[in-house]
């Protein structure tokens, strides 16, 4: 019996989907878990794509639920990934087309059969974010560190709470450490101390993210991506076991460093 | 010859006073210092209900009765039946306390004095006819006096609002962001201005 993990925000546009695919793709990978990632943003699918798994739907999310299909038929399985699977939402119906009994069952019905079941919540607070929810044991909220994002992220928490989600966890997503220190972002002290709720971990913006998401290849599998190490690290913190925050410091090399580095006498970071 | 100007009834409960009408306050205390006095030890420890058919107790006769009441070795307790308790500034006797951090799109809205035991979080609104009181961070909007009661104040442990509001006054923090304070602070209305002073417990 696994458990049912809603990814969330409030806000748009800071990392659900992503978040979504790269803990889901690295519990499979490196947690050796049975995964089913499930998005439920009907009308505005997008898990898919950054999975690069579009090309392969044939039934979704909405058919199962009106009992069109059965639920294996609309399940998709990553050939890259052992144990990885992706529910995938309409995109030509929007989030009227599900209730949130409906998705309560469906979650029912996926948690026996796989560890772990995240399901990618739509932006808002209306009825995508109802339906994400209502099958959900547990929850975690992305945000980015901008006022905006944790001023919905709050709204979110408390919606949580009201809900009876226990102690949902933060992924603060985004970060640029040399604004952090300019003083010209807020630093994760700030955001803790108006959310808190545990953190479970930082990704710091990477350019990799970009271009993983236009190939449809998941950046945790990237060893050389920093925001991957960081979904890395979460996938280990969510499996219990105990990893300090990344340095995130961009110092510039020195000019001997850059010498040797020239020279293959030094690793480029 | 009237009515005693005050009845004691024992309940299961413990006993309740009722103030007649047209009590006189002097003759209510010496009739009820007179039996207590004489049955002593028998009502110690017991709760007492304050009922009023005058429609309304002073604070000083409530705080009277109290005194004599407590010499006594009884509890006066707040009343809840239809002939309640009616004090002269109703908005500050009821207090809210709330035991958690009150989230963004949260509205607590309350007759009486609310009291947060956690943090006010921006977009967070706290309306009370009373007294605010936040044993944390404010830094939503809070309105304090909302029916009026300009002698409301608003007070945290850090006072970072979006927006204060007392009685009918609207005030924005200053544009500088900078080095808010970080101890203790109380807004109050001088002069139809809101103004924020430290509040100092170490006096």
């Amino acid at each position: 019996m696994g458990e049912v993990i809603v990814i969330t925000s409030g806000k748009g546009g800071v990392g659900k989907t992503t978040t979504t695919a790269n803990l889901g793709t690295g519990l499979a990978l490196y947690g050796n878990k049975k995964v089913v990632l499930v998005d439920a943003d009907i009308g505005l699918r997008n898990l898919d794509v950054v999975m690069g798994l579009e090309n392969r739907i044939v039934y979704d999310l909405v058919d199962v639920a009106n009992g069109m299909c059965r639920l294996k038929q609309a399940l998709i399985k990553d050939k890259r990934f052992e144990n990885l699977y992706l529910m995938p939402a309409a995109q030509t119906k929007d989030k009227t087309a599900v209730t949130p009994e409906q998705m309560k069952k469906l979650c029912e019905d996926l948690k026996q059969e796989f560890d772990y079941v995240l399901v990618d919540s739509p932006a808002g607070i209306e009825q995508g974010f109802k339906n994400a929810v209502a099958g959900a044991d547990k929850a975690i909220i992305v945000t980015t560190p901008e006022v905006s994002a944790v001023r919905d992220a709050d709204r979110i928490v408390g919606l949580l709470e009201a809900s009876g989600f226990e102690e949902p966890k933060l992924v603060i997503n985004r970060l640029r450490p040399d604004m952090v220190r300019r003083g010209d972002m807020m630093d994760i002290d700030d955001m803790i101390d108006i959310l808190a709720i545990e953190l479970l971990g930082v990704v710091p913006e990477d350019e990799k993210i970009v271009i993983s998401t236009n190939r449809g290849e998941p950046a945790v599998a990237d060893e050389s991506s920093k925001a991957g190490k960081a979904y890395r690290n979460m996938v280990s913190r969510l499996l219990g076991q105990d990893v300090p925050l990344m340095t995130m410091e961009n110092v510039e090399p020195s000019f001997f460093d850059k010498l040797r580095m020239f020279f293959g006498l030094k690793a480029r970071t | 010859m009237g009515n005693k100007p005050v009845i004691i009834k024992g309940t299961k409960d413990g006993i309740t006073i009722i103030l007649e009408e047209n009590s006189n306050f002097e003759d209510v205390e010496k009739i009820i210092y007179e039996k207590l006095q004489s049955g002593r030890n028998f009502f110690a420890g017991g709760k007492v209900y304050l009922k009023s058919k005058k429609g309304f107790v002073s604070e000083e006769e409530y705080k009277k009765l109290q005194e004599i009441l407590t010499n006594f070795g009884m509890s006066l307790q707040e009343a809840d039946s239809p002939k309640t308790l009616i004090f002269p500034k109703p908005n500050r006797s009821r207090v809210l306390l709330l035991k958690r951090t009150v989230r963004s799109g949260q509205k607590i809205s309350y007759r009486g004095t609310v009291v947060i035991l956690g943090d006010a979080n921006p977009g967070s609104e706290i309306v009370a006819t009373g007294d605010i009181l936040v044993m944390g961070a404010l830094r939503g909007m809070a309105h304090a006096g909302a029916e009026g009661d300009v002698s409301a104040i608003v007070a945290a442990f850090r006072l970072k609002p979006t927006q204060l509001r007392i009685a009918e006054i609207i005030s924005r923090p200053p544009e500088d962001k900078e080095d808010l304070p970080q101890f203790p602070e109380i807004a109050r209305l001088k002069d139809n201005i809101i103004v924020i002073e430290p509040y100092n417990t170490l006096k």
